[in-house]
């Protein structure tokens, strides 16, 4: 792993400098939170008042869009300028790289994050989370199940739009169906179905009843961290420089 | 003397077309080898073989004493490379991108003197977008250097480069042997090759067709200079 701080703050830096994806990937969810709270802090079916349900679900949605968009996107790229090609010839291994992408990305989540709950709080009255922990193992279980899929499309897409295409061709179904934009309790039961299915479903879930002042059940912890790595091995055989 | 290259009756074929058909060379320690030939000649194969990127199919090869294929990451300690149009993202800087590289290896230069010797320390702060040609190659020299390689390859670095930046560069490369490291350099510029290689080996159809210093090589052709030397050995001339 030499050298991956070193990549980590060569990364951050030139998100700062090129600031548009990280803008849009910022910004967006607190114009959906925004949105979604307009109508006032109705609580939901199940007693759940609006603001506790949504901040954590847009906290998600900030995840997904960091790992699922803008790393996959940095990576392909790197593909298609040639810059991995360099970095073949040098001791820099793969899992580095990897380990340096993923962490300059989830950091920007964790600023995206920050955020979302920082407005929240100071603008409708967000509650603290019921069981910190269990909010901070979803957060960073979700990160790293939803971070290895990202890793997997930046470990093969030709260009880098191509992995900002297939990326949000991924997120925004995902987003919808797994409960990050509509809570799960409007959601119709054929829908619920459908996004119980997808990678998402578990983080959402899992930050919700860590929110909420539960624990998730071993099961959800357990599918993303099967996810993570099935993912994570895949797209490390997968890899083209 | 150990030999810093050797290789011997390499073989790689590809699919429709065989890049090296039984490649025989021997690079020493401290010189500045020429790989020279047409394009397709199977120059780029044959690097990609020695830097560990490419599996030949046969044939034997020792690199710092050691075969890329199980080796490959204790080699890349210790070569550097600039292969063809390899980049860097374009708003990093000079300074960061010699830091960052510098941090792969167990023991690189100082990343800052490289940085000095190389004249590239007025540019510590230019992206390397907003640099011209011949100073993203003197980046990329010095990147190749800055793990405090013994041997550096370099795959037609000045292609592209306008001829005082081609000039400057010669003269990097030049520097370079003299600290001591072993420079493959591949070329099409017969010039080039004439200048600064101690010796050199022409390739095509993936043979060695001539190896030898750039004086032997004009005389082995009967020619006046290496130029005219490179198109009696590839029969390349065409009938004016």
């Amino acid at each position: 792993m030499k050298g991956i701080t070193q990549v980590v703050t060569v990364e951050l830096k030139l998100i700062v400098r090129d600031p548009m994806s990280a803008f849009f990937a910022l910004v967006f969810p607190v114009i959906m939170l925004w949105v979604k709270l307009r109508g006032g802090d109705k609580p939901l079916p199940g007693g759940t008042p609006l603001i506790d349900a949504t901040v954590p679900m847009l906290i998600i949605f900030v995840v997904g869009l960091a790992a699922l968009v803008v790393l996959p996107a940095t990576l392909a790229h790197y593909r298609e300028r040639r810059v991995l090609k360099r970095l073949r010839v040098t001791p820099a291994s793969p899992t580095m790289l990897f380990g340096a992408q993923w962490a300059a990305h989830m950091l920007l989540a964790v600023l995206g994050s920050a955020l979302i709950i920082a407005i929240g709080a100071v603008a409708y009255g967000l509650n603290a989370p019921g069981h910190l922990l269990g909010v901070l193992v979803a957060w960073l279980l979700s990160a790293l199940s939803l971070g290895a899929i990202g890793l997997l499309l930046g470990a093969v897409a030709p260009t880098g739009r191509a992995a900002t295409v297939i990326g949000l061709s991924l997120f925004f179904p995902m987003v919808f169906l797994s409960g990050a934009v509509i809570p799960r309790e409007s959601m119709s039961g054929s829908m619920r179905a459908v996004g119980d299915l997808l990678p998402m479903a578990p983080a959402v879930q899992a930050i919700r009843d860590g929110w909420a002042g539960g624990v998730a059940s071993p099961i959800t912890l357990g599918i993303m961290v099967a996810i993570s790595i099935v993912a994570g091995s895949v797209a490390l055989r997968a890899f083209r420089w | 003397m150990t030999a810093i290259i050797e290789i011997n009756e390499l073989r790689k074929s590809y699919k429709s077309s065989t890049a090296l058909d039984g490649v025989t060379l021997r690079v020493e320690r401290g010189e500045i080898f020429g790989i020279a030939g047409p394009n397709g000649a199977g120059k780029t194969t044959l690097v990609e073989c020695v830097s560990g990127l490419r599996q030949a199919d046969g044939g034997t090869l020792r690199v710092l004493g050691l075969d890329p294929r199980t080796d490959r990451r204790v080699l890349l300690q210790r070569i550097g490379a600039q292969l063809q149009e390899a980049a860097l993202p374009d708003a990093l800087k000079v300074g960061e991108a010699l830091r960052m590289y510098a941090s792969f290896y167990d023991k690189p230069a100082d990343w800052r003197a490289v940085m000095d010797e190389w004249g590239l320390a007025d540019r510590k702060g230019v992206r390397f977008a907003n640099l011209s040609g011949g100073w993203k190659q003197r980046l990329f020299i010095a990147l190749a250097l800055v793990g405090n390689p013994e041997l550096v390859m370099l795959d037609e670095l000045t292609t592209g480069l306008d001829p005082a930046a081609r000039r400057t560069t010669w003269g990097l490369i030049r520097a370079m042997r003299e600290r001591g490291v072993t420079v493959v350099l591949v070329t099409h510029f017969m010039d080039e090759a004439e200048a600064l290689c101690d010796r050199l080996a022409v390739i095509d159809h993936g043979h060695v067709i001539a190896e030898g210093t750039p004086r032997e090589l004009i005389a082995k052709a009967g020619s006046d200079s290496l130029e005219n030397a490179y198109f009696t050995l590839t029969e390349r001339t065409e009938a004016v």
